[in-house]
């Protein structure tokens, strides 16, 4: 009888925390259990893009099945719960819907300007109608605004949303206003659809900086001036407050808009009023009804369901991913069809600290520490060959695009460039300089001391352990004494970023991929003088290196418009980097790339098929216009 | 009665001391991680900006918002105060969500998981390890190797079986989520039969590796009892098997009981492996992540509530034994 009692309760104890377990995560309302399912509400909703619409897709409940032909699944972008859904604030951690970055802005429900294609470094109008304009000196940039452009209120979009965008930014402090503020002066709304950029000036009374200029054309999402209002005023205008707001009423622009998001999923549903399929944008509505995120616990769980065919669009890193394919026989394909299959836009770099003697004064340690580096293996075994070698592309100050690769002479810095693993050449170097092994333990020695260092980077960021361990290797083998030690992130990111650190002497970070200011701000990431003595430094230089010549060249850059002068600058700049090696570049790391699974969506773009349309995920940048040309499988 | 007023008095006491400690160790633990999270939230927003001093700016914000610019004592102060009224602050890892949220939706998975993982295993475990006991010979030969492999299986290693054989060889199972991928949460059959069916993996990861454990200690247990001397003299006195079976079994459950309050207790610690492997939503997963990423408020709120469910656990398994077994109470009281 007892038996019976016991097993009854806990029964009921199963059923009560499985209803606990569902009941918990619904942070929309509770949808009732005769709501049609979603597949049925809207999908013959006739379209009538001239007419202001009421944003119906935010008014449907959520529930039921999504359908699979009607979502496309990704995955490798929103990792934890989404915040908040105002393109105004920050730390929203909602990345299908607010993910503004120079490199390409995502833009399913906000949209920029400009949508950036690292593959040719074009800047394609989305809001904007036609081309940017500069004026003579470079000081005033003008842009138009599509006059199709509409908010999902059915208002348009005008010269004063982008002020308005600009100046909230400015005021509160979010990425925006601390990544432009110092470039731009002003933006002024000259009529409705006419924007000015006005640059921030050095004291030649040269625009500080133009190329960030263009930086803002495809990073910044552009929000409601009258929504924005709306906000600032319910929050008294306080900085915090604006940038924590939820952003639940928010107008947006974009194709897409919020379905529903709980602790593991996040789901856009396409708004079928886009302004976008008038005839001087798109042309047509996105195919893919929803976009829906799924939240994993890690790659793996990415990975695994990539092959499962539940993810349709993946941005993760996956080793050896031709197997997939070649061993397991998936429908899974990449953008490039052979190694690398992705653009390897980001080097990730062993930079040397400058704030140990040993390291500072001995240029030749540098150099031969990094000549003495087996990238071939690093680049076989850590990345499984997703990056191109260093014979392939020599290094410089560049990304291996032909677009950065065509900025320097590459006779001119020849002899300067190395492959790695040259044991010789760099125990004759180290030989040359006096750094010798006297007293015949195997290590060399300078001013008496052993030379000894520690190579670090974060735990578990498995390829940069490998290359640190490869980096070790070589220290061995030249006599100079190289331990290998891996912090957990939260610590590693803490130390690294203080200038005055002598904790980790050889780390890893990497400098900017891909942005329309770039190389020139990865050259002043591994050379310029700005970041050096900074606290809590984000933003370059992370080894304090200092070269004064270097420092006036970078200064040089964004002003100069003659191509050949340019040139010349960059050129003497990849000299001074190769001589003085403050840092080396590990490999090539892709930076834009997607395994796609097509199991149901095919006609996802890849390097071959000549619609120009690079491999960002479909949702950034450019790479957008893909989601216009999906089909079903079958 | 005034017995038990004396032991009841003495328990209160030690307990209140007890969470007095354990509530600043949880405050100040955390808090000598050698991280700075408010690096790491500058960090997320500063990538990518060229203006050094923006960042500066960014950095002062947070420290001035989260006060990690006051002292320890200051802040450990206003951690109390709020945490009287629920507030236990604003995650760092999950800036601008508070606590509360972020627990609020995590503890129902845990709980609805863990629960029911610990009292089937727990009973199946205990059952099976009587019943060894009891019968001997060739049931007690199987299931002892089996039990002690099972339980010496770590618990990431049994999910990782379950994972790989159920889930990606046979493809049973579904190998992520709280539900469907492809749904949204619903009150209908189709979503609460999705529910259960990705319940199974992690469910079963629990059990299995408790099952092994439970067995194993319920055995010795009811075998030492067995042999006592009490069981020999009720059966000389010509007591049914039955009744001498039921006494048995009350004294060898004591420890196990023990051990159940104990892993009630510690449920969110232990919902740690099937979360991460399962991708299962929950409280241990929230709580490794928070400690990775050096959260000092999740940190710190997480570990507060293991400490009050293992207070509580404790605190009641004492009263219980005092009224079950008084020679436990006479003890503690003399």
């Amino acid at each position: 009888m007892k038996k019976k009692t016991l097993a009854l309760l806990l029964a009921l104890v199963m059923a009560l925390s499985l209803l606990a377990g569902c009941g918990n995560k619904n942070d929309t309302p509770a949808p009732t259990p005769d709501t049609p399912p979603a597949d049925t509400q809207t999908p013959d909703t006739p379209d009538e893009p001239t007419e202001p619409a009421e944003p119906a897709p935010s008014e449907t409940t959520p529930g039921g099945d999504l359908p699979r032909t009607e979502t496309l699944y990704f995955a490798g972008q929103q990792w934890g719960t989404v915040n908040s859904w105002s393109p105004i604030g920050s730390n929203q951690n909602n990345a299908m819907a607010v993910t503004g970055k120079a490199a390409g802005s995502r833009t399913l429900m906000f949209e920029t300007l400009y949508m950036y294609n690292p593959l040719d470094g074009s800047l394609t109008g989305l809001l904007a109608d036609g081309d940017y304009q500069w004026n003579a000196d470079q000081t005033e940039m003008t842009v138009k605004i599509k006059p199709a452009a509409k908010w999902s209120d059915g208002t348009p979009v005008t010269a004063n949303d982008v002020k308005r965008t600009f100046d909230i930014g400015v005021q509160v402090g979010n990425g925006t206003g601390t990544g432009f503020g110092a470039y731009i002066e002003e933006i002024v709304a000259q009529d409705d659809s006419t924007v000015v950029i006005k640059a921030a000036k050095n004291d030649a009374g040269q625009a500080k900086n133009p190329l960030k200029i263009l930086d803002f054309l495809s990073a910044t999402l552009i929000a409601q001036a009258a929504w924005i209002d709306t906000m600032a005023a319910r929050n008294n205008n306080d900085s915090v407050s604006i940038l924590n707001d939820a952003g639940d009423d928010v107008v947006w622009s974009g194709p897409y808009t919020k379905y529903y998001s709980d602790d593991q999923k996040v789901v856009l549903i396409r708004d079928d009023n886009y302004w976008g399929q008038d005839a001087s944008m798109w042309g047509k509505l996105p195919v893919p009804k929803y976009i829906a995120h799924t939240i994993y616990a890690d790659n793996p769980a990415g990975e695994n369901a990539l092959k499962a065919g539940e993810v349709d669009v993946c941005q993760q890193f996956i080793g050896n991913i031709q197997d997939l394919w070649l061993k397991d026989g998936l429908p899974i394909s990449t953008f490039y069809q052979e190694a690398p299959y992705g653009m390897c836009l980001t080097m990730p770099t062993a930079w040397y600290n400058m704030n140990i003697p040993v390291l500072a004064e001995n240029p030749a340690l540098r150099k031969a520490i990094a000549m003495a580096v087996d990238y071939d293996s690093i680049i076989a075994n850590a990345m499984t060959n997703q990056s191109p070698s260093f014979a392939d592309v020599p290094r410089s100050l560049m990304n291996p695009t032909d677009g950065e690769q065509a900025l320097y002479n590459h006779d001119a810095v020849k002899d300067l460039q190395w492959v790695g693993n040259d044991i010789e050449g760099a125990k004759a170097l180290l030989d040359e300089a006096g750094l010798v092994d006297s007293d015949g333990d195997g290590i060399r020695e300078w001013n008496g001391e052993k030379i000894s260092l520690n190579a670090c980077c974060p735990n578990g960021w498995t390829d940069w352990q490998a290359s640190m361990e490869i980096v070790a290797a070589a220290g061995e083998k030249i006599g100079v004494e190289i331990t290998t030690s891996f912090p957990e992130w939260s610590i590693y990111q803490t130390v690294f970023t203080q200038p005055g650190q002598t904790e980790y002497q050889i780390f890893m970070y990497s400098p900017e991929a891909a942005t329309p200011s770039n190389p020139w701000q990865r050259a002043n990431q591994f050379l310029g003088k700005e970041y050096v003595g900074v606290e809590n430094n984000w933003s370059g230089n992370w080894g304090q290196y200092v070269n004064e010549e270097a420092d006036e060249l970078i200064l040089k850059i964004p002003t100069t418009t003659d191509t050949n002068e340019l040139k010349d600058i960059y050129t003497k700049l990849v000299e001074i980097y190769l001589t003085e090696v403050p840092s080396f570049s590990l490999m090539y790391r892709p930076d834009q790339f997607h395994a796609v699974n097509e199991s149901v969506w095919t006609n996802f773009p890849s390097a071959d098929d000549g619609r120009n349309i690079p491999p960002m995920m479909c949702t950034d940048g450019y790479g957008i216009a893909a989601l216009y040309d999906l089909e079903l499988v079958g | 009665m005034k017995g038990y007023r004396k032991y009841f008095g003495k328990k209160i006491l030690w307990f209140v001391i007890t969470f007095i400690i354990a509530v600043i160790l949880n405050f100040v633990l955390p808090r000598l991680m050698p991280a700075d999270p408010v690096a790491a939230i500058t960090g997320k927003l500063a990538s990518g900006l060229t203006d050094a001093s923006a960042v500066q700016e960014i950095y002062k914000r947070y420290e001035e918002e989260f006060g990690t610019n006051k002292s320890m004592i200051e802040q450990f102060f206003i951690f109390c105060g709020n945490a009287i009224k629920g507030d236990f602050g604003t995650s760092f890892s999950q800036y601008p969500r508070k606590v509360s949220d972020i627990i609020g939706s995590a503890i129902g998975w845990t709980v609805a998981l863990q629960l029911p993982a610990i009292l089937v295993g727990w009973l199946l475990g205990n059952i099976l390890g009587a019943v060894a006991a009891y019968m001997k010979k060739g049931f007690d030969k199987v299931l002892l190797p089996v039990s002690l492999f099972m339980s010496n299986v770590p618990a990431f290693g049994m999910a990782v079986i379950l994972l790989v054989v159920f889930g990606v060889t046979l493809k049973w199972s579904p190998i992520a989520g709280g539900y469907a991928y492809d749904m949204i949460p619903n009150m209908s059959w189709k979503f609460i039969a999705s529910v259960i069916e990705h319940y199974q993996l992690p469910f079963w990861s629990i059990v299995l590796v408790s099952i092994g454990g439970q067995a194993v200690g319920m055995r010795s247990m009811s075998i030492y009892e067995l042999n006592a001397d009490y069981v020999k003299y009720a059966r000389f006195l010509g007591i049914k098997d039955r009744k001498i079976v039921g006494y048995v079994f009350r004294n060898a459950m004591l420890p196990q009981v023990t051990g159940l309050a104990l892993s009630i207790g510690t449920m969110i610690g232990g919902a740690l492996v099937a979360e991460i492997i399962f991708s299962y939503p929950g409280l241990g997963s929230t709580m490794y992540a928070a400690v990775t990423a050096a959260d000092y408020p999740l940190i710190s709120a997480t570990t507060l509530i293991i400490t009050i469910m293992v207070l509580l656990a404790t605190f009641l398994l004492d009263i219980i034994y005092g009224f079950i077994d008084p020679r436990v109470k006479a003890a503690q009281v003399d």
